[in-house]
């Protein structure tokens, strides 16, 4: 889960994109495997009347449903706040605010999930608003620092040429730095998307559902059929995004790069 | 030696590009990085601007098109003091070379060509006619290079571009900062090359940074030499530096050679050339051609001497003591 993370700004300039391979097929192999082993074990273990409601077929599809709608959902917020804060902040105006944002958002990665969602829980209300603050809290450094990393790391060369062909700093922003940075800010998004899948197994505990819930209920009934679907659920969900997201990275990279 | 000031080479509308007193002086430093300087560069001249690292002959260059705002003094492009003008609007109508090119690399080559005339609004049509117009004139096959990428080109192609990209509104003034630095010896000589013989069709001002001072020699009309105290140590003609350096710092920038060099600046028809008496003793040559082209070309036939059309005869001897002694008369006088 702390893939290239490390909580320092410029630390982890991230390998732009690292390079994905020709999108292997393993890994929705893996994940579509996963899924038929728990269905079929499903089908023919001999379940009691706990863990064959909780594992019945449109139980598991509603489970899924809350998770991956927690993964989108957060995982737009954190985009559409992280990148505009990000451009923000790496415009030359802002240089005083780097440091103080960039603290609040590794202090949001430091403080563990689990704490915001109860703590929000404690003083708010439970339910699937609560579950997405936590993880935007949560998924927030990547999007944001990957935005700053990926601008700042645009020749500056191509900047002065821009520039001196008459470019204005808005029309260089749109044509010239964001394209440039897209790679940089994909591999964030991605990281940020991950994050959020795992992460979201937390939001059980605000009562908003997800494969968290099979998790939970495992080990509170202490059924271990129950656990072991939730958990390879949640393993074959992250494999199967992070696949899509390595898909859409490579797609998205401009041309030319 | 103070600053000079070469009144215009003509009337005031000669005059394309006007340097007055500018300077600059960046807040952190207690040096100028460009002393007063003050040079009219006439419409259609080539000025290079050459001189060790740090004499201030980029920060000039940037002036020009104010990315680089000027502390003192004023700058005049095409008869507008550029202060006065937008910094965008002015640069859209100055091309503009770089060293590192900085095509921009998610734009295919017509693309990246087309970018000047987008931001003033050509049509579509137009821009495409454009692009292939200069991708023909910088040598490189439109069909072949339009939907190319930059990184798919190789240094010296990814520079013509740069050019093309620059003369693409076709503006009247280019600024380049030493285009062809990065670009292998050889490369560079055909760069070189092709680029003077482009300069004599399109005719524009241009002001050239190198701090290659055989490069300043090759494709300067007027070079201006600056020591690295950003003080300009003499503006002249190649050949007039070469002949009555300045002073110390000017020859000792020059190098060894300079009598050789100054061969293939003088033209034949220069030189005092013995009254025809016999015709057919030697190759006829233009009185045009260089000392150095028509030496060459004696000694590659065997020769010793050539006969300069409609002026006379020379022997390699006259040619080459002629060349010293305006040497020595320059440096006498």
């Amino acid at each position: 889960m702390t893939r290239a993370l490390s909580l320092r700004d410029n630390a982890t300039a991230p390998a732009p994109a690292e390079a994905a391979p020709r999108s292997s097929f393993v890994p929705p192999l893996v994940a579509g495997l996963l899924v038929a082993g728990v269905l079929v074990y499903i089908q023919v273990a001999d379940l009691d009347a706990i863990e064959a409601r909780s594992l019945a077929f449109g139980e598991l599809l509603v489970r899924l449903g809350e998770h991956v709608r927690l993964v989108i959902v957060s995982t737009l917020v954190v985009v559409a706040l992280g990148v505009p804060l990000g451009i923000l902040l790496s415009r030359p105006a802002a240089g005083p605010l780097q440091p103080p944002v960039l603290a609040v958002a590794n202090a949001g990665q430091a403080i563990p999930s689990i704490g915001i969602l109860v703590l929000l829980a404690l003083l708010y209300d439970v339910g699937f608003a609560m579950a997405v603050i936590s993880l935007v809290v949560y998924a927030l450094l990547p999007v944001l620092r990957n935005t700053m990393v990926g601008l700042r790391h645009v020749d500056r060369s191509i900047i002065d040429a821009a520039r001196g062909m008459g470019m204005g700093s808005r029309r260089i922003l749109f044509t010239v730095e964001l394209p440039l940075a897209v790679p940089v800010m994909l591999a964030g998004i991605r990281v940020a998307l991950i994050l959020n899948v795992g992460v979201a197994t937390l939001a059980t505990y605000t009562d908003a559902g997800g494969l968290g819930d099979l998790i939970e209920r495992g080990i509170v009934f202490y059924r271990m059929p129950i656990l072991l679907s939730g958990c390879l659920l949640t393993i074959a969900l992250a494999l199967l995004v992070d696949w899509l997201a390595g898909v859409a990275e490579t797609r998205l990279r401009p041309r030319g790069l | 030696m103070p600053e000079q000031f070469h009144p215009g080479t003509g009337a005031q509308s000669d005059v394309e590009i006007s340097l007055r007193e500018v300077s600059k002086r960046y807040p952190a430093s207690d040096a100028d990085a460009v002393r007063p300087l003050s040079i009219d560069i006439a419409r259609g001249e080539f000025l290079v601007l050459v001189g060790p690292s740090g004499c201030g002959k980029t920060t000039t260059l940037r002036m020009i098109n104010r990315l680089v705002e000027p502390s003192g003094g004023e700058i005049w492009v095409d008869g507008k003091n550029t202060a006065h003008v937008d910094p965008d609007e002015l640069r859209r109508h100055i091309g503009y070379v770089i060293q590192q090119v900085g095509l921009l690399p998610h734009l295919s080559i017509g693309e990246n060509v087309g970018l000047v005339p987008k931001m003033l609004d050509w049509s579509k049509e137009r821009i495409r006619q454009r692009v292939d117009e200069l991708l023909d004139l910088v040598g490189l096959d439109p069909d072949t290079y339009r939907s190319r990428y930059p990184k798919q080109l190789s240094g010296g192609q990814q520079q013509r571009v740069g050019v093309a990209r620059a003369l693409a509104a076709d503006p009247p003034v280019m600024l380049m900062d030493e285009p062809f630095g990065a670009i292998d010896p050889i490369t560079r000589g055909h760069l070189q090359d092709e680029f003077l013989k482009l300069q004599a069709r399109i005719r524009k001002t241009i002001v050239f940074v190198t701090h290659d001072i055989d490069e300043a020699l090759r494709l300067g009309d007027r070079i201006a030499i600056f020591d690295e105290d950003a003080r300009l140590a003499q503006l002249d003609t190649p050949l007039a530096i070469l002949t009555s350096p300045a002073d110390e710092f000017v020859r000792s920038f020059i190098g060894d050679g300079a009598a050789i060099r100054r061969l293939s600046l003088l033209r034949v028809g220069d030189l005092p050339a013995v009254p025809e008496t016999s015709t057919g003793t030697g190759i006829e040559v233009d009185p045009g051609e260089t000392v150095s082209a028509v030496l060459e070309k004696i000694l590659a036939a065997g020769l010793d001497s050539a006969v300069v059309r409609g002026r006379g005869s020379l022997t390699v001897q006259d040619m080459l003591l002629a060349t010293a002694a305006r040497d020595e008369s320059a440096v006498a006088s």
